[in-house]
């Protein structure tokens, strides 16, 4: 029962005290009261002869109402006021208790949903449960289902734990601590024993966290002394594991989410990373697409582009002389130095065809020019290495021609293919061929060298207008000699201005001048 | 002159709750009145001159920020520090207590040992 004293419901500013001194006048009696020590605190002491009549709270006596024989009912009545008001007293401190755990549980939960941390979310909760409880130490353990371990994400207060011990004792723990049960316990010379607990400690509350039917762990804490925790203490904790496990299992499906959307992003982006080796994503683009997973059959687009053909010359008699896999390895290593070039030109290769490649470029027909030369200097190097282990050289032919060109996704339903449609295509690989009869290694169409903005870089000569198997068109044929090896580039630029005036004739059918000039170089 | 603590909300359980939260001042003399409304807190204040005063603001008869703005600015009764009550969520009337003169502003639920400790700094009684 709480205390009251009597001076507090009989002040002079209570009700009561002009209740008491109404009755008081009305019984027409002279009364005092005094409380336990015989402090005055109503009326007037008188030294006469007089009566005393206790004022009884709890089997105590908080005070006296002294004169004659009307103080009992005096006494009696004040008697039942102090008993009513600590009963509202002892009903107060309850709502109060009971007004502090709301506002733990309100602050705990609006904490808990600022973070989707499990450690943190395991150390807030611990901290709270250490001040709430008013305990002196805790610790959370976690069962981790997949290494079949107790963790122990948080720890706090003195250290009456021992982080080791727990772990080493993981069958002991799960069979009190993580039963699912909560409770407070008094009998732990065991913990004691294994080193668990430090021999200071007197009780433990221990409260299981759930979610569902599973349990996932415990808060433990530790009290000095053996009546430190209170049912009260306890409840107030398991509320507290509760709001927490549900919490941390939140927090933990979400990493666990994260991670698996972060893997299967990864998975996709490496197969983004691998088609796009296989299908250009220039081409893709040139579709107005950016991913392949956007194309359809039967989308295409018009441009013009220089397309660019190179195939290694003589390859059939140099691949007798080797095996498959020899072969294979060859043409391989000699791709591998191409393609770079031409990505640096802003090219893109949209075919291998065996030793031979087929190159896009979108840009300006410079690029194709100078990502050709580059390519037969590239030649070259890899023939002094080829000299070096004694192998034959190598030559290879490349072509080129300006037009437009369909880029289209062909196939069927079940089997697409990024294609191009075009005559500048065929147009480009007969140039290509070409060069085995012209004896020169780089050949390009009129129609290129006219796309191209800068042609005073370059150094060419005009061989003259063909007339391609199967057209009608006669097409002018352009070398270009840079890139070539020194000896033969000095002597192009020698006879240049004799080479230009006998192709003049020859254009001119003046046969016989053409020829004679033709035979002086 | 013993201190004195008016204590003010239309919800019997908020003054039951503060008057048990601050339970350990009566041992110090401190003497405590409650109301449940705005016009007998204001009458209360002018007849007892209160040190201190826990308002409520939502109220019938005459709000809490009412009875703040007529003890601060009107009447400028002084010495009287007031702290206002609210319940959370309506944190938009913290600007309005200040504009009403209010000395301190506190949310409810209200952490019963930060109340305490207010009213012990206020009336110079050490914990």
């Amino acid at each position: 029962m709480a205390k009251v004293a009597l001076k507090h419901i009989i002040g002079s500013k209570k009700e009561l005290y002009k209740v008491v001194t109404a009755l008081i006048s009305q019984l027409n009696t002279t009364v005092w009261i005094e409380d336990e020590t015989g402090k005055l605190l109503y009326g007037e002491k008188k030294d006469t002869n007089h009566s005393s009549y206790p004022v009884i709270l709890d089997e105590e006596i908080v005070g006296h109402v002294k004169g004659d024989e009307s103080g009992e009912i005096i006494a009696s009545l004040l008697t039942q006021i102090i008993f009513k008001e600590a009963e509202k007293k002892n009903l107060g401190s309850e709502v109060l208790n009971l007004y502090q755990e709301i506002n733990v549980i309100f602050n705990f939960t609006e904490t808990l949903t600022q973070t989707i941390e499990p450690d943190i979310i395991a150390r807030l909760t611990l901290e709270q449960a250490i001040h709430s409880v008013n305990s002196q130490s805790g610790v959370i353990v976690l069962w981790d289902d997949e290494t079949k371990e107790l963790q122990i994400p948080s720890a706090a207060g003195e250290p009456l734990f021992d982080k080791e011990k727990i772990g080493g004792n993981a069958a002991l723990l799960l069979k009190i601590g993580l039963s699912g049960q909560s409770e407070i316990m008094t009998d732990i010379a065991i913990l004691k024993e294994k080193g668990i607990i430090d021999e200071s400690v007197q009780s433990i509350v221990y409260a299981a966290m759930k979610v569902k039917h599973r349990i996932m762990g415990a808060i433990i804490l530790a009290g000095k002394s053996t009546e430190q925790f209170s049912a009260g203490h306890l409840k107030l904790l398991v509320t507290l594991a509760l709001q927490s496990s549900a919490a941390i299992e939140s927090a933990l499906l979400f990493e666990k989410n994260i991670r698996e959307v972060r893997e299967r992003e990864e998975a996709v982006l490496r197969l983004h990373e691998a088609t796009k080796k296989f299908v250009p994503n220039e081409f893709i683009r040139s579709l107005g697409k950016d991913a392949l997973t956007d194309v359809k059959l039967g989308d295409l687009a018009e441009k013009i582009v220089t397309v660019l053909f190179t195939d290694i010359r003589d390859f059939t008699s140099l691949s007798e002389k080797m095996t498959p896999e020899e072969n294979f390895r060859f043409v391989s290593s000699f791709n591998a130095r191409l393609g770079p070039i031409i990505r640096s030109h802003n090219g893109f290769i949209n075919q291998y065809l065996g030793d031979s490649i087929m190159a896009i470029f979108p840009a300006n027909a410079n690029d194709a020019l100078t990502a050709a030369i580059d390519m037969q200097r590239a030649v070259h190097t890899l023939n002094k290495e080829r000299a070096e282990s004694g192998l034959t050289p190598i030559k290879a032919g490349i072509g080129m021609h300006t037009g437009s060109l369909i880029m289209g996704i062909t196939g069927d339903e079940h089997r697409l293919d990024a294609c191009t449609i075009s005559d500048t295509v065929n147009t480009a690989a007969r140039i290509e061929s070409l060069t085995k009869y012209y004896k020169s290694p780089l050949l390009l169409s009129q129609e290129t060298f006219q796309e191209i903005n800068t042609p005073h870089d370059f150094h060419i000569r005009h061989l003259g207008a063909v007339r391609l198997k199967g057209k009608n068109k006669l097409l002018n044929i352009i070398e270009c000699f840079d890139g070539t090896d020194e000896k033969d580039f000095n002597n192009k630029i020698k006879t240049l201005a004799d080479f230009t005036e006998a192709m003049n004739y020859y254009n001119d059918q003046q046969f016989e001048k053409a020829i004679h000039l033709f035979k002086m170089l | 002159m013993a201190k004195k603590i008016l204590i003010v909300d239309d919800e019997a359980h908020i003054r039951m709750l503060i008057e048990q939260t601050l339970e350990e001042l009566e041992d110090e003399g401190v003497e405590f009145f409650t109301a449940d409304n705005g016009e007998s807190a204001l009458q209360l204040i002018m007849d007892e001159k209160p040190d201190m005063v826990f308002l409520d603001v939502m109220m019938p008869k005459m709000n809490g920020m009412e009875v703040c703005r007529q003890v601060k600015q009107e009447l400028k009764i002084e010495g009287v520090f007031i702290i206002i009550l609210t319940a959370k969520g309506q944190e938009l009337d913290k600007q309005k207590g200040q504009e009403v003169g209010a000395d301190v502003y506190m949310t409810k639920p209200f952490d019963p040992e930060v109340l305490l400790n207010k009213a012990k700094e206020v009336l110079g009684i050490d914990s």
